[in-house]
């Protein structure tokens, strides 16, 4: 081998040495790249193929009624979700009519955008079968929370209802949003080479599932009053009203309802003004409703006592340059007298005599003028002026409920005190809240001062009264009624718009429920005697029995002669002509709900024939002198 | 000596394969015992999820409006009369 080949062949042993060493340099520098500088990267994305990470949802917690009936539920439902640049364009109008939507909405929804969109959101579980079925490239089968309350318009204003993102956006759902609204939890797992989750998943953040609440409120009688406020507003034509009715021992709230009504579980075909809880949020004179309170301070005083007689100047009384009237002119009364008869006049007097300061105090302890504990949204505050503008005309009025704005549940809440013997008892939503000591119960009114007060009270539900069409046959009603005029945009009162009120309890003898009845601008009457205390004793006749008081056999002795009586065979369709006792008979031998206006003798009815009605249907009869 | 050594050698190779096979043998039962889990906890889920569809169902059937309208257009049945109700 001449010297020319040995240098040729180092050569080409030096050139492949050369090669390996950079190769290795390179293979250093790689290895040096993947293992330190784009470690952190490269471990990322390992970890992302072998590890998953679910999101487990958590459900909203439900809520309950007192007797653990569901109010509302939260159940899983699918949505169709896409990914909007993956949806292959021909296959569009599959998709849509799938969903049963158009072709062109549905494009309108895919636009031009990339990545995630919503297609369709809670939909029914067989739309969602058979858009997947089509195995199109991009959809998504997602899964939701929707929230169902089975009782929909009747709970609907107390409870509110739940966006579709889950988020509580009215009533109980939104003032307790974060305590029902669970946390949802991320779980990751190691997959194995064929993509199947292994058992050491870890939680990375655990599921919190919302709490459950119960509510005090009764499934039962929130039902009943919602029912009967239904019909007392439609056969009144008003615009609407609210009812609530509370346990005056433990202040817990059996119902709470509003009319009109809307669906929760279909909230946005109502329009918002409708969804707001009125018992809470809208505020009324009370009227003579307030004059129960009234005459309590004036006795509480120790200036007056009940039998003690202050003259009504026949109708008519000035106060400063305001006249003060009576619809129905009164000379001397007593007390008992001046409530039975709704005397503006008499109360306005004993206010006076008294001055505003014992008034304003009883009215502030019995939770006027300030939100109740339930802790609802939009809760009114009610109107009492401070005590430094109480001049003569405002003590006058206040203290026959003009001149100050309650909630009906403050009323209830205020009625409450008056059933409990003057304590009052703060009104409560929440069955725990029931179970805990009581600190903010307080006396408002002395005991004796109390009980003379619900003895006139029952003396204003009997015939002479204004509210006798609130007492239920067999029980005992103590009550007033009220009729307000509605203030004006001009800082005066309206005309022709009026509120009926009917607030009381029952039984008297041991009161298992304060009720409260306002009904908005009736139409047909505007009193709350002929147009409140007919709901109230609609509800009171249905929920007394169902809370196991029994009637008493003793008590409206009208009654009993009924079974006593020979029957009158009634063969006709028109009632015209009868007498009430005639007319209360006929009804109660066909179990008719009756409705009696006026008094006298039978002049108009409806429905015109009778002969038709079946049992429980109701039956309204006008009575003229 | 050698024949010692063999022995040893057999013995370690031995251990190593019974420890091998108990390895995949504890794997494959993980393996399906993390697939079990899996359709136990579906099935968990299921239950749950058709327990608040059935409260939800409950609910429904038993609302008091609609109980009163089956009672009054089915059953004929109206309001009991106060003197209806009796109670101990």
């Amino acid at each position: 081998m001449s010297d020319k080949q040995q240098i040729y062949i180092r050569r080409r042993i030096e050139t492949v040495a050369g090669l390996l060493a950079l190769g290795l340099l390179l293979l250093v520098v790689r290895a040096v790249d993947l293992q330190w500088l784009q470690s952190e990267r490269l471990s990322t994305l390992a970890e992302k193929q072998r590890y998953r990470e679910y999101e487990a949802l958590a459900p909203r917690g439900s809520i309950y009624d007192s007797k653990g009936r569901t109010l509302a539920e939260s159940v899983e439902i699918p949505s169709i979700a896409v990914m909007a640049d993956e949806v292959p364009a021909e296959r569009i109008g599959e998709l849509a009519s799938a969903l049963g939507l158009s072709k062109k909405r549905v494009q309108r929804k895919l636009g031009k955008r990339k990545g995630f969109v919503w297609l369709a959101r809670q939909v029914t579980p067989s739309v969602a079968e058979r858009v997947m079925a089509l195995n199109i490239p991009g959809v998504r089968h997602e899964k939701e929370w929707r929230r169902y309350h089975p009782l929909g318009p009747e709970t609907g204003h107390l409870l509110g209802f739940v966006g579709i993102d889950g988020k509580g956006l009215e009533g109980v759902e939104r003032a307790w949003n974060s305590s029902l609204t669970g946390e949802s939890g991320l779980l990751q797992v190691r997959r194995d080479a064929r993509g199947h989750s292994l058992p050491d998943g870890a939680w990375l953040r655990e599921p919190v599932a919302g709490k459950p609440i119960s509510l005090t409120i009764d499934a039962t009688i929130q039902s009943i009053a919602y029912a009967a406020l239904a019909e007392g507003v439609r056969s009144q034509h008003a615009k609407g009203g609210s009812v609530v009715v509370m346990r005056p021992k433990d202040g817990a709230i059996l119902a709470m309802a509003s009319w009109p009504g809307y669906n929760p579980n279909n909230f946005r075909r109502h329009k918002p003004g409708e969804w707001r809880n009125r018992a809470v949020t809208d505020v009324f004179e009370p009227g003579s409703t307030l004059k129960p309170f009234s005459v309590a301070a004036a006795i509480a005083s120790g200036k007056w006592q009940a039998d003690s007689i202050v003259y009504c100047e026949k109708g008519a009384m000035r106060v400063a340059d305001y006249t003060i009237k009576d619809d129905h002119p009164e000379g001397w009364l007593d007390l008992t007298g001046v409530i039975v008869k709704s005397s503006n006049i008499g109360v306005a007097k004993l206010a006076l005599d008294i001055g505003p300061e014992p008034l304003y105090e009883m009215l502030k302890q019995a939770g006027f003028g300030e939100r109740s504990s339930t802790g609802l949204g939009g809760e009114s505050p009610g109107i009492v002026l401070p005590l430094e503008r109480w001049g003569p005309v405002e003590t006058a009025n206040i203290a026959f409920g003009q001149g100050i704005a309650v909630t009906p549940l403050q009323l209830a809440a205020a009625f409450s005190v008056l059933a409990n013997g003057g304590m009052y008892v703060a009104p409560k939503l929440f069955a725990e809240q029931l179970n805990s000591a009581d600190t903010t119960a307080h006396r408002v009114i002395p005991e004796e001062v109390g009980k003379q007060v619900i003895t006139m009270l029952e003396y204003a539900t009997t015939e002479d009264g204004t509210g006798s069409k609130a007492v239920p046959i067999g029980y005992r009603v103590a009550g007033k009624t009220g009729t307000a005029q509605k203030p004006n945009a001009r800082g005066g009162y309206s005309r022709n718009k009026y509120n009926a009120v009917f607030a009381g309890f029952a039984p008297v003898e041991n009161p298992e429920l304060a009720i409260v009845v306002m009904v908005d601008e009736p139409q047909r009457s505007i009193y709350g005697g002929q147009v409140a205390a007919p709901v109230f004793r609609h509800v009171a006749e249905s929920v007394l029995p169902y809370l196991g008081v029994a009637a008493q056999g003793d008590l409206n002795a009208g009654w009993q002669t009924v079974e006593a009586v020979e029957t009158r065979a009634f063969d006709s369709e028109s009632l015209f002509g009868m007498s009430m006792r005639e007319v209360r008979l006929f009804a109660a031998q066909r179990g008719l709900r009756l409705h009696v206006h006026g008094s006298g003798w039978v002049e108009r009815q409806k429905p015109a024939n009778t002969l038709a009605l079946a049992q429980g249907d109701a039956l309204e009869v006008w009575l003229n002198d | 000596m050698t024949a010692w050594w063999a022995k040893s050698w057999v013995l370690v190779l031995g251990v190593v394969a019974v420890l091998a096979a108990g390895q995949i043998w504890l794997s494959h039962l993980r393996y399906e015992l993390s697939l079990a889990n899996q359709q136990v906890e579906k099935e968990r889920q299921l239950a749950l999820k058709e327990t608040s569809t059935l409260r939800l169902e409950l609910a429904n059937l038993t609302r008091p409006e609609r109980l009163r309208k089956l009672a009054q257009e089915e059953l004929g049945m109206g309001p009991p009369k106060p003197m209806q109700v009796m109670h101990p």
